[in-house]
C-alpha cells in the first residue's frame, strides 16, 4: 500500500478538503474491505467506513508522521470496527457462538464456506486474519495497527489458521487433538 | 519434524514472514509425506485466494457523504444524512486505491509475473481477451490527444529551453483496416516548425519527422530544411511489419495477447467516456510507446517502469496512458545513463485524449498523403504489386477467424530476395496474412521467427513452428515455404496454418531451427532441469538444446519476455561484468549482473541463468522461485 504525499496530508490536516478527498479515496477501499470482513456485514462496514473517515479528519492534525499513514487509519477503522461491535454488543456474542454448522450442500473450501469460517472465529483471532489475508500487511504491520507485539501477531494467525482448517475438516477433536 | 512446527512454519512462508530453525528442504520432505499437514497447506491457500480475490468494483464510495458531512461537498443530487441512510452507490471505483496499491505492488516486482503476494483483480481478469476480441468491431477512431514529455535531460540537444518538458497536440485518425493517420505538434511551437506526420493509405505510406542536424565532416552549418525528413514509400505490402503503421495506438492488441491478469485500477470517465484502467510495464506497451513517436524520438523509458493504462471500456481504444519512473538500483543507474531527471514515482510520459469518436464516418481525405505538395527527401518502392492474376499466389486458409473478409493480396519481388505471394484478410482492426514463397534459399525458417520457436502439431498439415510471441505459424513444406501471421490469438493463427492445403515437415537438419526441442525431449535429455510452469502472462517456452545446454526462452506481452539456460556444469564461470552483485537465489547463493540482466546459480550441479532485458531483478527472483522440475 502507498503512503501518500506529505503535502497532502499536511494540506487536508489544514483543512484543504480536497486534499481530504484523496486521502479518502486513496484508503476507502481498503478499510471497506477490512470492516467488511471484521463486521461481517458489507453495509454496516460501508457506515463505519464513512465513520473511519471522520475520524481520521479530526484526528489528521494529530498525526506525526512517524508511522506509516496507512497504518494509522487501520488503526482508527480497527478502533471504529470495535467500537461499533461494542455498541451492538455484537462482540460477545459473536465470539462465543458456536460455529455454525457446515453446509452439507456447498463443497467445501468455495468462498461462501470460507467467509462462514472466517465469521465463525472470534473477533481478535478474524481481525488478524482479515490484516494479513485481504489487505496483505506484514506481522510488523499487523502488530502496529493493532497494537500487539509481532510474536502474537504469528501465534494468532497459526491459531486462526488451524482452527479455519478445523472448520474445513469439519473435525475438531481429532484435529486439535493432535495440533 | 512436528506436525504442529510445520504447521506453523507453513504459515509464516505463505505470510513471506522469516523462517527460523526449519531446515526449508526438511519442511517440504514433511509435508510431502504427511496428508494432513498438506493438507493445512492447501487448505491455508484456498483461504487466502478466496479473500484475494474480490471485484474491485462492489466497493462503496464514502467520500460524498464523508465530504456532505464535513459541510462543504457540493453535489446536484440532495445529500442524504450520513445516519444509516447510505448515499447511492456511485459504482466510482476508486482509482487512487487502486491505482495506489498497484504501482506498491510493483515495488515488489513479483506483482507482474503473476506469481507474487498482491491481489489480483478479477475486474481487470478478462481484459486481454476483451482487448484481442474487440478490435473486429472497431472501424474507425478519431482521436485528439495531448502527450507530454517530462524529465528531459537540461539540454535535449536541439537547444530549446525545455524546462526538462515536452508537450504535444496529436491527433490520430484510423480507418479499418490499414489506414491512419498520425501528427504531432509541439505545443507553442512556431508555426513554421512542421508537425511531425505520418500518413498511411494502402500500398503507400508517407512520412514526415524532426531529424538532428548531424555533424557532417566539411561541413559547419546544417542546410536549410535539414530539420525535417520527408520519407515517401509505395508497394508497401498488406500490414507490413516494416512500416510504422502503429495500430496499436487504435488497440494495444500486441500489449495483451499473451498478457496475464494485469492489476485493475477500476474505472472512471475519459473524454465522456467509461473508460477501465490497468497498470502494465512500459516493456509490455512497448509497440504502443514506440507507435507514439510517428517516427520521433521521444524520451527513452526503463523496460521496467509501471504504466498505467486507461481503455475505452466498449472498444478497448487507449484514452490515457502515464508512464512513470519506477524505483530500484537499476533503474537509478539507467537514468543517470540518460541523463534524465526523474525521482521514482515521477510521470515521466503521459497520453491523454480529449476528444474521441469511434466507428463514425472519417473523410477520405484524412488519409491523403501530402507526398504530391512536398517533395520527399527519400523514395521507396517496398516492391509489393496487387494481384493482376498473372503472378503467384499465397496458399489460402479455408478456416478462418469468423468475420474475416479477403484483403489487399498480390506479390513481391524487385526486393533482392525470392518472390513472395502475399495474401490478407482482415476484420475491422484485427488481421491475418499468409505469404509464401517457391524459391526459399533455407539455412533457417522463412518468415522472420526469430531463433526461438516452438513445434507446433497441426494434425493432417504435419508440423508448424510457432514464434515464441506467438504471432506467426511457419511451414516448411516440399517446394513451399509459408508464414501464417497476425493480430489473432495464437490458437487462430495455428488454426488458419493447418487450413492452408499445405503440409509441414520438420526443418532440415542443418537448419537453425534444428535444434528445437520439445520440453518432454528436453526434461528426458537434461536430469533436473527446471521450467516456469503456471506463470501468468508468459507463453510456453521455445526448447533449444545443445551439447549438455538447454535454453527455455519464454515470450510475454509486448517486449516482455526471459529466457532460462542451463547447462550440465558444476560451478559459474567468472563474472564478466564489475557489476555483478551476490543475490540469494532459491536458498542458493548467486549473482545478478544489472548490465546484461542476468541472474546465474548453480543447484543440482547445473547452472542456471535467468536473463532478460525486460523484467526486473525482483521479477527473475520470483521467477526463479517458482521454477519447478521439468
Amino acid at each position: 500500500m502507498e503512503e501518500p504525499e506529505p503535502a497532502t496530508i499536511r494540506a487536508a490536516a489544514a483543512g484543504d478538503l480536497a486534499g481530504f478527498e484523496q486521502l479518502v479515496r486513496a484508503y476507502q477501499q481498503h478499510v471497506w474491505r477490512f470492516l467488511r470482513r471484521l463486521l461481517g456485514d458489507a453495509s454496516l462496514a460501508e457506515d463505519v467506513t464513512q465513520e473511519t473517515f471522520l475520524r481520521v479528519y479530526r484526528r489528521l492534525p494529530t498525526f506525526t508522521f512517524e508511522a506509516k499513514f496507512s497504518t494509522w487509519v487501520f488503526q482508527i477503522a480497527r478502533n471504529a470496527g470495535i467500537d461499533e461491535l461494542r455498541s451492538r454488543q455484537r462482540r460477545a456474542r459473536l465470539a462465543s457462538v458456536a460455529p455454525p454448522p457446515r453446509p452439507s450442500a456447498a463443497p467445501p473450501d468455495t468462498r461462501v464456506e470460507i467467509e462462514a469460517a472466517l465469521a465463525s472465529l472470534p473477533v481478535e483471532l478474524r481481525e488478524i486474519v482479515v490484516l494479513v489475508e485481504v489487505l496483505g500487511l506484514r506481522y510488523h504491520e499487523a502488530a502496529t495497527v493493532l497494537g500487539v507485539p509481532e510474536g502474537t501477531v504469528k501465534s494468532r494467525m497459526f491459531n486462526a489458521r488451524s482452527r479455519l482448517h478445523r472448520w474445513s475438516t469439519a473435525d475438531d477433536g481429532r484435529a486439535s487433538g493432535e495440533v | 519434524m512436528r506436525c504442529d512446527e510445520a504447521r506453523l512454519a507453513l504459515s509464516l512462508r505463505l505470510d513471506g514472514e522469516p523462517v527460523y530453525d526449519v531446515d526449508p528442504a526438511a519442511l517440504d520432505e514433511h509435508v510431502a509425506a504427511c496428508a494432513e499437514c498438506s493438507g493445512f497447506q492447501r487448505h491455508a491457500e484456498r483461504v487466502r485466494a478466496a479473500l484475494r480475490f474480490e471485484p474491485v468494483d462492489v466497493t462503496p464510495d464514502v467520500a460524498p457523504a464523508v465530504l456532505a458531512e464535513l459541510g462543504s461537498f457540493k453535489e446536484e443530487a440532495p445529500i442524504r444524512s450520513l445516519s444509516l441512510q447510505r448515499p447511492a452507490r456511485t459504482r466510482r471505483p476508486l482509482v487512487a486505491a487502486a491505482a495506489v496499491a498497484a504501482v506498491a505492488g510493483m515495488a515488489a516486482g513479483a506483482a507482474f509475473v503473476g506469481i507474487g503476494s498482491e491481489p489480483r483483480s478479477p475486474a481487470a481478469a478478462d481484459l486481454p481477451e476483451r482487448i484481442v476480441a474487440a478490435q473486429s468491431d472497431i472501424g474507425s477512431v478519431d482521436a485528439r490527444f495531448v502527450l507530454v514529455e517530462r524529465g528531459l535531460p537540461g539540454d535535449s540537444g536541439n537547444g530549446d529551453d525545455n524546462d526538462g518538458e515536452r508537450r504535444y497536440d496529436g491527433r490520430l485518425v484510423y480507418e479499418a483496416p490499414e489506414s491512419l493517420a498520425l501528427t504531432l505538434a509541439r505545443t507553442g511551437a512556431p508555426a513554421s516548425d512542421p508537425p511531425l506526420q505520418l500518413v498511411v493509405d494502402g500500398d503507400g505510406w508517407w512520412q514526415s519527422t524532426a531529424r538532428q542536424c548531424a555533424p557532417v565532416p566539411g561541413q559547419s552549418t546544417c542546410p536549410d530544411g535539414a530539420r525535417r525528413w520527408v520519407r515517401s514509400v509505395t508497394g508497401r505490402e498488406p500490414f507490413s511489419e516494416t512500416s510504422p503503421v502503429p495500430l496499436e495506438l487504435v488497440s494495444p492488441v500486441d500489449s495483451f495477447t499473451l498478457a496475464g491478469t494485469p492489476a485493475s485500477l477500476g474505472t472512471r470517465t475519459i473524454a465522456g467516456r467509461d473508460a477501465t484502467g490497468v497498470v502494465v510495464t512500459a516493456a509490455q506497451m512497448a509497440s504502443f510507446l514506440a507507435g507514439l513517436s510517428a517516427g520521433d524520438d521521444l524520451r527513452a523509458v526503463h523496460p521496467g517502469d509501471p504504466v498505467e493504462l486507461w481503455l475505452d471500456q466498449e472498444h478497448l481504444v487507449p484514452l490515457e496512458a502515464i508512464v512513470r519512473a519506477g524505483d530500484g538500483p537499476d533503474r537509478a543507474r539507467w537514468a543517470s545513463a540518460q541523463a534524465t531527471t526523474e525521482e521514482p514515482g515521477d510521470t515521466i510520459l503521459a497520453f491523454k485524449v480529449h476528444m474521441l469518436a469511434i466507428n463514425a464516418p472519417v473523410p477520405d481525405d484524412d488519409f491523403v498523403s501530402p507526398a504530391t505538395s512536398v517533395a520527399p527527401n527519400e523514395t521507396v518502392d517496398a516492391g509489393f504489386r496487387p494481384a493482376d492474376g498473372a503472378g503467384s499466389e499465397a496458399p489460402t486458409p479455408t478456416d478462418l477467424p469468423a468475420g474475416f473478409r479477403p484483403y489487399r493480396s498480390g506479390t513481391i519481388s524487385g526486393t533482392g530476395g525470392p518472390e513472395i505471394a502475399v495474401g490478407s484478410w482482415t476484420d475491422g482492426r484485427a488481421w491475418l496474412t499468409v505469404r509464401s514463397t517457391d524459391d526459399w534459399p533455407g539455412d533457417r525458417l522463412f518468415g522472420g521467427l526469430g531463433t526461438n520457436v516452438r513445434a507446433v502439431d497441426l494434425g493432417a498439415a504435419g508440423v508448424g513452428y510457432m514464434s515464441d510471441d506467438g504471432q506467426k505459424v511457419a511451414l516448411h513444406a516440399d517446394g513451399l515455404d509459408v508464414v501464417v501471421s497476425g493480430s489473432v490469438p495464437a490458437d487462430e493463427l495455428r488454426t488458419a496454418a493447418a487450413s492452408l492445403g499445405v503440409t509441414g515437415r520438420p526443418v532440415p537438419p542443418t537448419w537453425d531451427e534444428a535444434a528445437t526441442a520439445t520440453l518432454a525431449e528436453a526434461a528426458a535429455a537434461t536430469d533436473g532441469l527446471l521450467v516456469a510452469q503456471g506463470l501468468d502472462g508468459f507463453g510456453p517456452p521455445a526448447v533449444r538444446t545443445a551439447g549438455g545446454t538447454v535454453s527455455l526462452v519464454y515470450a510475454g506481452p509486448g517486449d516482455r519476455g526471459f529466457t532460462l539456460v542451463q547447462s550440465d556444469a558444476p560451478r559459474l564461470t567468472p563474472p564478466a561484468d564489475g557489476d555483478a552483485v551476490g543475490v540469494d537465489v532459491r536458498g542458493v547463493p548467486g549473482r545478478y549482473s544489472a548490465e546484461r540482466g542476468q541472474l546465474e546459480w548453480v543447484e543440482g550441479g547445473t547452472a542456471r541463468s535467468l536473463s532478460s532485458p525486460t523484467v526486473s531483478l525482483d521479477e527473475l527472483l520470483a521467477i526463479a522461485a517458482a521454477l519447478e522440475p521439468a
